[in-house]
């Protein structure tokens, strides 16, 4: 064969081949995302916000309002006049030789017959990325009011400071469980809320949700070990309890109490203190209450005693000193308050000392 | 013959001036009525059209006057109106007026009350100072407690924060 | 070696006194709940059978009336696991501890003849005991009402520390008919709402009625002249007399100082209207105030001593105190909005307001020098609070818009909680709480 011929040959079929398959050996450019962004109406981008999945909280979530936005009606049959964003200012371009004279303001240009004047975007016009945080987040109203919010129980829940579920006799159980009816605390805000007040969330326009729902509140008020809120405090207590080798349980008086056992039998009277019905009076009144505690954590009634009082008259100590009274017989549960028993001789004269000060403003 | 003329053309006379109903004045007492809060109405007021008729007056001259809000001082159209009502007052001598005066409902009630009086009497104090004498009007005040429309908008608020003047037949000075 | 051994002993040394402590333990408690009380009203025991329906009435005023506060919840009657069926037997505290019964209240009544007897005992069931003595009320059978809310003061009083405020009535103005003309005439009742009597007829407007301090007499504004004037009233008689009645002036907005001698009132003559007292008895008139501003609904301290009242004398309705007798006044209000109808509390600490901002009206307590400004409401037109006899609650009248608007009675307590409707017959205004009755 005539060598020409082959070169020939082999160069038209590799031309023909490149221009028929090359392009299987070209890669893909990266994929990137680009956002387009067109001008919608204030009713649609309203409409873009409702209908993501609200979180689940307690507190009301109020929906911004939808910024109105001021288009030139022109602009708006023209989707290919949109400027892509990657900065919220976005200067206006003039595209007819009229236009400059007007100043680029934010303030849309009102159409004197310009009909390709462009809109300059203003910075409400995108989707607000950082959350509008209102002044106070004010909590809904609720008949009971604690130190910790409480979400509203399950409908045939007894209201009790400790949540038991309904526990049933069992016949083919070993051990027969005590019949328990459900419990649960009853629902709670941290405040008074008067109808003047609306309940607000702290938000007042939200980011786009995310996919996953937060976690719900805590629903357990009273329990028996250190709290997780004291639980920092509790900790650095321990660990300096443990360096001044608090652990040796051969000293006869055993270590201090630390504070996240206070804090405890704290938190357990104070869910039994109720305010609601003390008189004007009463409120200015602080008392302290002294008894003696049996090894099994239960008060003795009888040696409970108002130790002082300050504030107040005394018809309003003596109400104070009743309902203080009364708080520490009706927390003591079932088992008694939950103090360490090797501590004993730390907790078994106690004085409580109550001051219903940040109980008047609320 | 010249006698008998006379006496014809007399009697003619004397029977025309009878033609006046004696009657006239009895109807206007309805206007009295204002005073007890059901407002002039349109009945017994004579014709319209008599331009000495209490009619008249509430229609083609304009009984009330409209304030803005929280205000008692009169408005140019106030003023106009007032000066139609000085007019006629002074035309018709034997009218006395009670002006009433209206607050809207975004008011405490003594309040009201005390707003409606001033209301009332910005109108009679302009009517004064245009010669109508001081002892033919008389100042009431209903604060909110009778409005003429309720529909509880600034459009039914605007109306009812007046001052009407309402009248009474009867000898004046 | 030695070093080490001295050191430990050093160490321990510092630890053991710290952990040799042999005091009491002390905690401070600062944080409570508000809640309402649990509270268990039996039925009353009937000492003869015509007693039995008379003790389940009286145990139903009591519980509503302790419900009605906001500060009790009752325990319902099918939750009971032991009855009450005799009154001078012991409690079996346990019994009502099971149910969380704090509060416990028995009672015994008898019938007989026109007289109606009631006996009863508040206990504190965690604490195992009574709580103050037993009591007893005699009465009319007509008054049984009564004699459950003097009951109730007694429970209420013992567990709260409070005065009570049921055993009172209310005098206010029941309206009926469209809101263009309204009906309007006085009325007395019941602070719950019963027993209501009618002390005027319809023919008039009447504004404003206001008790005197112990519920003798009440003064109110009349159009039955055709112009607003002030009028007394005596509630026993239900005769009326004009107080004051000068030719081209309106009178309006009257009150009574606390010894019931001297009535203060609003005076408008001309465009002018300020405040004026008048002596009762001899008629002798003062004027307190002089401006040229609107002065009008005055209010005096419970002890007699000053007056508080709204003016517009800076451009827009405010709040000033001043002496009895006229003088200087201060203005105490300074939020954003208008400020009227100002009343001091009984209790003398507080003082009761409407307010106006930003469209909507709201009522509001502050202290007397105007400082802790608190709104308790919100709503299209609220106005005109009212003091209970224990300075704890407010009554007020509330309004709804456009053309089938009414006004109705409610009542909120003052940290702001239980806002409930007062139910009336018709329509209701312009309450004023009377006193404790004796």
């Amino acid at each position: 064969m005539n060598t020409g011929l082959i070169i020939s040959g082999i160069g038209h079929a590799s031309l023909i081949g490149w221009v028929l398959f090359g392009g299987a050996f070209q890669s893909e450019p990266l994929p990137f995302e680009v956002t387009e962004v067109s001008m919608i109406s204030s009713d649609a981008f309203e409409a873009l916000l409702t209908t993501g999945p609200q979180p689940d909280t307690v507190t009301e979530v109020v929906l911004p309002a939808a910024p109105t936005v001021d288009l030139d009606p022109v602009a708006t049959s023209q989707p290919d006049q949109t400027i892509a964003t990657d900065a919220p200012q976005v200067s206006p371009e003039p595209v007819s030789e009229i236009v400059p004279a007007k100043s680029p303001s934010p303030v849309p240009p009102v159409p004197e017959g310009i009909d390709t004047a462009p809109v300059a975007l203003q910075p409400q016009d995108f989707a607000t990325l950082v959350p509008d945080v209102g002044a106070r987040p004010i909590p809904r109203p609720s008949e009971r009011v604690a130190p910790l919010a409480v979400a509203p129980p399950p409908p045939e829940a007894l209201p009790d400071p400790v949540e038991r579920d309904q526990v049933t006799q069992q016949d083919e159980a070993e051990t027969p469980a005590q019949e328990q009816e459900t419990t649960a605390p009853q629902e709670a805000a941290t405040e008074i809320v008067t109808e003047a007040e609306e309940p607000s969330g702290a938000l007042r326009s939200s980011l786009r949700p995310p996919s996953r729902r937060p976690a719900p509140p805590t629903r357990t008020v009273e329990t028996p070990d250190p709290p997780a809120a004291a639980a920092t405090q509790a900790v650095v207590n321990d660990a300096l309890r443990e360096a001044l080798g608090g652990t040796a349980p051969d000293v006869p008086l055993g270590p201090p109490l630390s504070a996240g056992e206070k804090d405890a039998l704290r938190v357990a009277v104070s869910v039994c203190w109720n305010v609601g019905s003390l008189s004007s009076e009463a409120l200015l009144t602080t008392v302290t209450v002294g008894f003696d505690m049996s090894r099994k954590g239960r008060p003795v009634v009888s040696t409970m005693r108002m130790i002082s009082s300050s504030g107040g008259s005394a018809a309003g100590a003596k109400q104070a000193y009743e309902t203080a009274r009364r708080a520490i017989i009706r927390c003591t549960g079932q088992n008694g308050y939950q103090l360490p028993i090797e501590k004993y001789d730390q907790w078994k004269q106690i004085e409580i000392t109550f001051n219903p000060e940040r109980m008047r403003i609320k | 013959m010249k006698l008998k003329t006379s006496i014809v053309m007399l009697s003619a006379v004397l029977s025309l001036v009878a033609c006046t109903d004696p009657n006239r004045f009895d109807n206007l007492d309805g206007a009295g009525s204002g005073l007890f809060g059901r407002g002039a109405d349109g009945s017994g007021l004579g014709s319209a059209s008599d331009p000495a008729s209490a009619a008249y007056f509430q229609q083609a001259v304009g009984d009330r006057v409209l304030f803005l809000v929280d205000q008692s001082s009169l408005t140019v159209a106030a003023r106009a109106t007032l000066d139609w009502q000085a007019e006629w007052l002074l035309t018709n001598t034997d009218y006395t007026a009670v002006i009433e005066g209206h607050a809207d409902e975004q008011g405490t009630r003594e309040y009201n009350l005390a707003l409606g009086a001033r209301r009332a009497d910005a109108a009679r104090a302009y009517l004064v100072s245009k010669g109508v004498p001081s002892g033919r009007l008389q100042v009431l005040s209903y604060g909110k407690e009778r409005p003429t429309e309720v529909c509880s908008q600034e459009t039914c608020y605007a109306k009812n924060r007046r001052a009407v003047t309402v009248l009474t037949a009867g000898l004046s000075g | 070696m030695m070093v080490r051994v001295l050191f430990v002993i050093l160490v321990w040394l510092g630890v053991a006194p710290a952990v040799a402590q042999t005091g009491p333990l002390r905690i401070e408690i600062t944080e409570g709940v508000i809640e309402p009380l649990p509270v268990a009203i039996p039925d009353l025991v009937a000492e003869t059978a015509r007693s039995v329906q008379m003790g389940q009435q009286i145990a139903r005023v009591i519980a509503a009336d302790l419900t009605g506060t906001g500060l009790f919840r009752e325990v319902p009657s099918s939750a009971f696991i032991s009855q009450i069926n005799d009154f001078s037997a012991a409690v079996q505290y346990a019994d009502w501890k099971a149910i969380n019964a704090q509060a416990l209240v028995t009672g015994a009544v008898r019938v007989q003849g026109g007289q109606v007897r009631v006996q009863f005992r508040v206990y504190d069931v965690f604490s195992g005991a009574e709580l103050g003595d037993g009591l007893q009320f005699v009465g009319a059978s007509d008054g049984w009402r009564r004699i459950a809310h003097k009951v109730a003061d007694a429970v209420y009083s013992r567990i709260t520390g409070e005065g009570g405020y049921f055993d009172s009535r209310v005098v206010f103005v029941s309206e009926s008919g469209p809101k263009s003309e309204r009906r309007k005439r006085l009325a007395v009742m019941d602070y719950d709402g019963a027993n209501v009597q009618y002390l005027t007829d319809s023919d008039a407007i009447v504004l404003a009625p206001r008790f005197s301090a112990n519920g003798d007499r009440v003064l109110y504004t009349s159009y039955e002249t055709g112009f607003p004037r002030i009028y007394v009233l005596d509630v026993g008689s239900v005769q009326r007399k004009v107080l004051e009645s000068q030719q081209g002036t309106m009178s309006f907005a009257p009150r009574f100082a606390p010894d019931g001698r001297t009535v203060v009132y609003s005076l408008s003559q001309g465009s002018n209207t300020d405040i004026y007292s008048m002596n009762i008895a001899s008629g002798a008139t003062s004027r307190l105030t002089r401006a040229p501003s609107i002065e009008t609904a005055p209010s005096f301290s419970p002890d007699g001593a000053r007056i508080v009242y709204e003016s517009d004398r800076s451009g827009t309705q405010q709040l000033y105190v001043m002496p009895a007798n006229g003088g200087e006044a201060r203005r105490i209000s300074f939020g954003d909005g208008r400020y009227g109808t100002p009343v001091w509390s009984p209790r003398g600490d507080l003082i009761a307001f409407t307010k106006q901002s930003k469209g909507r009206f709201h009522i509001g307590v502050m202290r007397n020098d105007g400082s802790e400004e608190r709104l308790l409401t919100a709503s299209f037109l609220d106005e005109g609070p009212s003091w209970s006899p224990n300075g704890r609650v407010i009554m007020f009248t509330r309004e709804t818009q456009g053309v089938a608007g009414r006004s109705t009675l409610y009542s909120v307590d003052i940290t702001g909680r239980n806002l409930r409707p007062v139910r009336t017959p018709e329509g209701g205004s312009d309450p004023s709480w009377g006193p404790l009755q004796p």
